[in-house]
């Protein structure tokens, strides 16, 4: 990239133009010179590294380069990253735009951290943290030199390894009271350092949103007064109310890990004497959404894609100036529930389920701002990171959804509701019909009821036509027979171990088979498939009632039918689309399929089959089953539940090597070890990460969508009618 | 080395579903998919790990074999003596995993065949001889024949022996009359393990 060069005018005239907004002057240096004055106002490039990029979507063609340095001026070490002016041609980003990313004059008295990251694969990168916190998007060395770039600095300034994590080099350490002596040479510089950092907190531990609310508001203002933040250690942190919009996203757990950087953002924007006037240049939300999106590129690349288009969607207004400030919105909790357009707003529940988060939220929430810093968790945590799982849905809360008729009022807040947290079992029998489509959301109790009634006599229509048929007509119909067979074999196999359907002639054991037989009729050229006894099983375990237990298993299998093609066509398209989708979130994994020959996906058979069915335990199945049924997010959660799944193994499968063999049952043998609750929030975060792209990869009328065209999808040659 | 490469014998159970034994499948449910079981096998003074693929009996479902089939060392064909039609398929599956799994050399591929349910009705309920089922083994090049029950445990033993013994095709007197070409066995089971041993 050598025509960089001839950008070098514009990146010192942008150079120019920022130390303008800082407190020294910087003179133009041409990259050649290598000057050992240290004058002041004469600025010295120690490194420069062209071909760095920032990543602010997951596209290849909008990624934006350009060069960094290391420059010493006077005494002071800054740091520019300054993208090449008119790369990129495809106009996504303009040159403006790419201003907003520039990193101009930044002294390394600011810089709290860097770290480094090597992967095997893809590029290395750093994440340069300031002192306040922000930290800038991650910076890709295209051409490598991230060795010499921390080795540059080291030679200049103070770097010393954190001892949690060997990949971050923390800066100026200033509770490494060697620091001063061996920091940077030159007595002002120092001074300064020292002036400043005494004036700053030392440590930043921020504790959890959700603690006792009352200690917590008599502390906030306490705090208020103070303008620090205290915390358990009594350690002191200069603190902000804190913006709605930020609320609102701490709110949402789903962008947990982004929390932490929300924090550190709010914090760092009181931090500075200077702040309003850095938001002149700066606007906040731009600010928020580059350090929202900096923090979500360290999950998945692409994921910054999807949270600018939540920015964008006007959520938070990502390129609006002028948009509300921290400073106009006085109240931090109340308001947070106003925002409207938030895709996932907090629930009223939210707040009652504050003491049920796993472990692995609280450290996300409650060490904040030090985990980013030493970043040691964040491979732990970053698949963990979708909204935490609510209590589930009662009586009480469940009758707040219906209007006096019965009807649901707001169908999509149920649905939601639902999707966070399932419900009482106690619950399921009548709300599972609505989210299986037996009954609508709007109708009224009367007309349920009435409904029940005329489906129960088509019910008995139906199961009479086999009844009806005779030992001796049986002889001369071998298809029946046959059928019947199957089922007959397949029940007595099904949950025997549950209690509900153990022991010799156990009545609920016919229930299936009379339903399975039933519905072998009802859908003929379906007839019955192995897995239908399994998806029917927990059905009437919830129903108790073998008309109702049918048609919701009528229901389901309007979306689940095309599983059990003759041809496999239901089931190949969702292997397809598996595929894709995990080409898309995790193309290592996808490479290493492709390499072993393990793309048929067959391994991933009996999960989509069944639903998962003899993956989980029989309550978690029905939790994870209400929750695909909302169709909340996506009505292919289940793929994304998949995914999870398949990227949290993905270290052992490639680690061990495991061939198409190996892998089929190392996935089988899964069965009973996976946490359900922890791959839900993993399969909300892809689905949103994926956002439209991953709904790209999904071929329209794929299970359990409905298909496109009802009338084709069971005609198919009959030639085994079991 | 030989021994080790060896250790290792996959299996394929084919046949109507429903008539396997759940000592061999394990679960007492049906197979979706493919099930596994991996037993213990003593033969000759070596322990061999037999890697036991149970795969969906549902003709809807065959045509995932392909993918479970390869590099298997043995093909079980079971069958329900009291399924007429259970035996009649025993035919259709052969030739399934014959066009499925394509051994270098179908000829000599080593299936062995089961009678299961052998125990049902006091025999009574039998409409399979075992007279009938030999023969058919014979035609088919002398495929090893056992009858078992599940439920009784009768002949489960054997029968992972006699698996074993076939897998391996290392038994003298066996190899003379099934295994002709054992240059070929030891190449295909070379080639399997080399996926396995990492
Ligand atoms: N009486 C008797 N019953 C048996 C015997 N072997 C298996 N069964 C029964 O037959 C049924 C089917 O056994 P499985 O081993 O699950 O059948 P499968 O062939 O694997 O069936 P798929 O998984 O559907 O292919 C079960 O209910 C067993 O208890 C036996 O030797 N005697
Ligand atoms: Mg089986």
């Amino acid at each position: 990239m050598r025509e960089a060069e001839y950008h070098d005018l514009s990146d010192d005239a942008d150079y120019a133009a920022s130390s303008q907004q800082g407190s020294s002057l910087v003179a133009r240096t041409d990259s050649s010179k290598r000057s050992s004055l240290h004058e002041p106002g004469v600025a010295e490039i120690l490194y420069s590294m062209d071909n760095v990029a920032m990543h602010p979507t997951r596209y290849a063609s909008e990624r934006i380069r350009g060069r960094l340095k290391l420059i010493r001026q006077g005494n002071s070490i800054l740091m520019t990253w300054i993208p090449y002016k008119g790369q990129s041609s495809n106009g996504r980003f303009s040159e403006e735009d790419k201003n907003l990313y520039s990193i101009r004059a930044v002294p390394f008295t600011d810089i709290r951290s860097i770290r480094r990251h090597t992967p095997t694969l893809g590029w290395q990168y750093v994440i340069v943290v300031m002192q306040s916190g922000l930290a800038f998007p991650p910076l890709y060395f295209y051409n490598g030199g991230v060795k010499q770039f921390l080795a540059t600095i080291k030679q200049h300034v103070f770097l010393m390894r954190s001892a949690e994590d060997a990949n971050v080099f923390l800066v100026n350490d200033f509770h490494n009271p060697l620091q001063k002596e061996e920091g940077q040479q030159g007595g002002n510089e120092v001074g300064q350092q020292k002036t400043c950092h005494t004036e700053k907190p030392k440590i930043t531990l921020v504790y959890s949103r959700r603690k006792n609310k009352g200690r917590e508001r008599e502390r906030e203002a306490r705090e208020e007064r103070n303008g620090y933040k205290e915390d358990e250690g009594g350690r002191m942190f200069p603190f902000q109310v804190l913006h709605p919009q930020l609320v609102w996203l701490m709110n949402y757990p789903l962008m947990m890990i982004t929390q932490r950087m929300l924090l550190i953002k709010s914090f760092a924007s009181s931090f500075r004497e200077n702040v309003s006037q850095r938001r002149k240049h700066h606007d906040p939300a731009q600010d928020l959404s580059i350090q929202v999106l900096e923090k979500f590129s360290l999950v998945t690349r692409f994921a910054r894609d999807t949270t600018a288009q939540i920015f964008r969607d006007g959520r938070v207004g990502e390129r609006k100036r002028d948009q509300s400030s921290p400073e106009h919105h006085p109240s931090r909790f109340e308001d947070s529930e106003k925002v409207p357009e938030v895709p996932v707003s907090p629930d009223r529940l939210e707040k009652t389920s504050s003491r049920k988060q796993s472990s692995g939220e609280e450290a996300a929430t409650d060490v904040g701002m030090f985990e980013l810093i030493n970043f040691k968790e964040f491979d732990k945590l970053s698949l963990v990171w979708g909204k935490p799982r609510q209590p589930p849905l009662g009586h009480e809360e469940w009758i707040t959804f219906l209007d006096i008729e019965g009807r649901i009022v707001d169908s999509e807040a149920l649905r939601k509701r639902i999707f966070y947290g399932g419900m009482e079992h106690n619950m399921r029998k009548e709300i599972w019909r609505f989210l299986l489509g037996c009954h609508s959301y709007d109708s009224t109790y009367a007309e349920r009821e009435y409904l029940v009634s005329v489906k129960k006599s088509e019910y008995e229509i139906l199961k009479r036509q086999w009844q009806s048929i005779s030992a001796e007509q049986a002889k001369r119909f071998t298809k029946f027979r046959e059928r019947k067979g199957l089922i007959d074999k397949d029940v007595v196999r099904t949950d025997r171990s549950l209690s509900f359907y153990d022991g010799d002639d156990n009545s609920n054991v016919y229930l299936l088979r009379d339903i399975l037989l039933t519905y072998s009729f009802y859908n003929f050229d379906l007839g019955y498939c192995q897995g239908m006894s399994d998806l029917l099983s927990p059905i009437v375990y919830v129903m108790r009632d073998e008309s109702e237990s049918f048609w919701c298993f009528v229901s389901l299998m309007e979306r689940l039918g095309p599983n059990f093609n003759r041809d496999q066509s239901g089931m190949h398209s969702q292997l397809f689309a598996l595929s894709k989708l995990v080409e898309l979130l995790d193309s290592p994994l996808h490479n290493y399929f492709q390499q072993n020959d393990c793309l048929n996906y067959f391994f991933c058979f009996r999960w989509i089959l069944i639903q998962f069915k003899r993956e989980f335990e029989y309550e978690k199945t029905m939790r994870l089953w209400e929750v695909l049924w909302t169709h909340y997010l996506s009505e292919h959660l289940h793929l994304y539940v998949c995914v999870a799944i398949l990227k949290r193994c993905r270290s052992k499968i490639i680690g061990e090597q495991m061939d198409f063999d190996s892998l089929l049952k190392y996935i089988n043998e899964l069965s009973g070890h996976i946490d359900l609750d922890a791959i839900l929030r993993d399969a909300e975060a892809l689905c949103i990460c994926a956002g439209e792209n991953g709904t790209a990869c999904i071929p329209p009328g794929t299970p359990p969508s409905l298909p496109i065209e009802d009338a084709s999808i069971y005609h198919q040659p009959d030639a085994d009618i079991l | 080395m030989p021994s080790r490469r060896r250790a290792l014998l996959k299996v394929i159970i084919l046949g109507d579903s429903g008539y396997v034994n759940k000592k061999f499948s394990n679960q007492y449910k049906a197979t979706i998919g493919a099930d596994f079981l991996t037993k213990e096998v003593q033969f000759e003074d070596r322990l061999f790990t037999l890697q036991i693929w149970d795969t969906a009996g549902q003709e809807r479902f065959q045509s995932l074999g392909v993918a479970f089939y390869r590099g298997a060392d043995c093909c079980v064909l079971v069958y329900d003596v009291n399924v007429m039609k259970s035996f009649d398929n025993l035919n259709n599956w052969r030739e399934e995993f014959l066009i499925q799994a394509s051994p270098s050399d179908p000829e000599n591929f080593p299936f062995v065949v089961i009678g299961n349910k052998i125990d049902v009705d006091g025999g009574n309920s039998r409409v399979v001889s075992e007279k009938k089922a030999r023969a058919w083994c014979a035609s088919k090049g002398n495929i090893p024949y056992i009858e078992t029950s599940a439920k009784e445990g009768i002949n489960i033993e054997d029968a992972f022996q006699v698996i074993a013994k076939n897998a391996l095709k290392t038994g003298e007197e066996e190899e003379i009359i099934y295994l002709p070409d054992t240059i070929d066995v030891g190449s295909s089971s070379q080639q399997r393990s080399s996926g396995c041993e990492c």
